[in-house]
């Protein structure tokens, strides 16, 4: 079936179990998927837009309560709505880093974080993270020493990410944003895997700023996302415009530059504030995510020559693993080689795992119901049998 | 009524989302199905009733 223009109608969430590491919780809610079918016109949610002419002003739909709902759920002051997680990056990079400035991220930061880094013109230094692939405080002291030391001042700006996409591991944000206030670092906490899955309080972080992305956690349309801001940070990445035509002397109002203007428009928007409701409440019960993902790893564990590499007990339900020494070891000799491990997932009726992965990969059991959850289990460890590798009861 | 039954689909898509890959529904999912279907028809019905008139 096709929506026009050669598109096929996507079903993938229809027909297959999606443990895809990316997309589990941007996956739309049903409240999502009705808004999207009113608003897709382009400035749809523009039709009552009056003075002082700004998105987050809009109070029909109620987008002006959803920005003041927002903060108010992050236990931050001021919220915009972005294109995108990178694009709150971005804004928060170009209003602190100057071409030269050193800029603290980590070695397991994305890769956006350091594009908006290099669009300011700033040095990235990263801090390692440690064996157990976590960043700590201590390294990130030490860190900032090592940049004193080199640049002779402080970075300008620290990005930590609360839990990275390499290893869905969660960081001591707090006690990191307490070692860079010592240094009055500002600290851009980087919750894309976090803001909408499970609760994240700033102000308890003792951040500067809070970064969400709507598409992966905040069950929301692409591009989507939110920068929330302290008051103090507010009046400087949301300062208004002050440019003045010379020709025309015309002025551009509350208008931030920073924003470029008016946010994020349409479908994209309302399909995050529909959703909105529904993901406060679902990061309240986040433990019961985490029950889903632990029926998995243990099915996924009691195949011999399985690792987690990810930290364990799982603390977020996207989760890397080897399966060098179990999966991989099939691929040798399988006639599909690496992509016998995608097509019998596919049989069972489950998909996200890259095609050809059988050593690292990563997945995501979020949004899952247990009985899927159940079904993911049962399903790796009968492939595995099937293929003759050795499975513990 | 075009909204109304296209929510109403969108309700049992969720449902299908929920009950992936098997779409075995349980006793209170059969009930919300038959429901769901009910009103679609209900709907469609009003559609014909007032686009066809």
């Amino acid at each position: 079936m096709r929506c026009g223009n050669g598109i096929e109608a996507r079903q993938v969430n229809e027909l297959f179990i999606n443990i895809d590491p990316i997309q589990a919780g941007g996956r739309l809610t049903a409240d999502a998927m009705k808004t999207v079918i009113a608003y897709g016109d382009g400035y749809s949610v523009c039709d009552n837009c009056r003075k002082p002419n700004r998105l987050d002003y809009i109070t029909k739909p109620p987008i002006a309560e959803f920005h003041r709902d927002v903060a108010k759920w992050l236990n931050m002051d001021a919220v915009r709505t972005v294109p995108g997680a990178r694009r709150g990056f971005q804004a928060v990079a170009q209003t602190y880093v100057n071409k030269g400035d050193p800029v603290l991220l980590t070695s397991l930061s994305h890769y956006t974080e350091f594009l908006a880094v290099e669009e300011a013109g700033g040095v990235a230094r990263e801090i390692p993270a440690s064996d157990q692939k976590l960043v700590t405080p201590d390294a990130a002291a030490a860190k900032i020493e090592a940049v004193k030391k080199e640049f002779g001042r402080v970075p300008v700006l620290a990005f930590i990410d609360q839990v990275d996409y390499q290893y869905g591991n969660l960081h001591d944000v707090a006690g990191i944003a307490k070692i860079a206030h010592q240094y009055d670092i500002p600290v851009i906490c980087n919750g894309a895997y976090t803001v909408g899955i499970l609760p994240v309080d700033g102000k308890a972080l003792g951040v500067d700023f809070v970064v969400g992305s709507g598409h992966k956690s905040m069950a929301a349309p692409a591009p989507s996302g939110i920068l929330a801001a302290t008051a103090e940070r507010e009046r400087e990445v949301f300062r208004t415009t002050a440019i003045v035509g010379d020709v025309t002397n015309r002025k551009f109002g509350i208008k931030e530059p920073e924003m470029m203007g008016c946010t994020l428009m349409g479908a994209t928007l309302v399909g995050m504030m529909a959703s909105f409701p529904h993901v406060k409440e679902r990061t309240k019960h986040f433990d019961r995510e985490l029950e889903n993902n632990r029926i998995v790893m243990e099915a996924l564990l009691s195949i011999e020559g399985t690792a987690c590499l990810s930290e364990y007990p799982r603390k977020h339900t996207m989760t890397r693993v080897d399966t060098t020494g179990s999966f991989d070891k099939v691929a040798e000799s399988h006639k599909k080689r690496g992509y016998y491990l995608q097509s019998a997932l596919e049989e069972k009726g489950i998909t996200g795992v890259i095609p050809g992965a059988t050593k690292v990969w990563k997945f995501n059991t979020y949004g899952t119901t247990r009985k899927q959850a159940e079904h993911l289990a049962k399903s790796f460890t009968e492939i595995a049998r099937e293929n003759g590798l050795a499975v513990s009861s | 009524m075009t909204f109304q039954a296209i929510y109403t689909l969108t309700d049992l898509r969720i449902l299908l989302r929920e009950t992936a890959p098997s779409h075995e529904f349980d006793a209170n999912q059969k009930a919300q199905v038959q429901r769901l279907l009910e009103n679609l028809e209900r709907q469609v019905g009003s559609l014909k009733q007032e686009i066809l008139k």
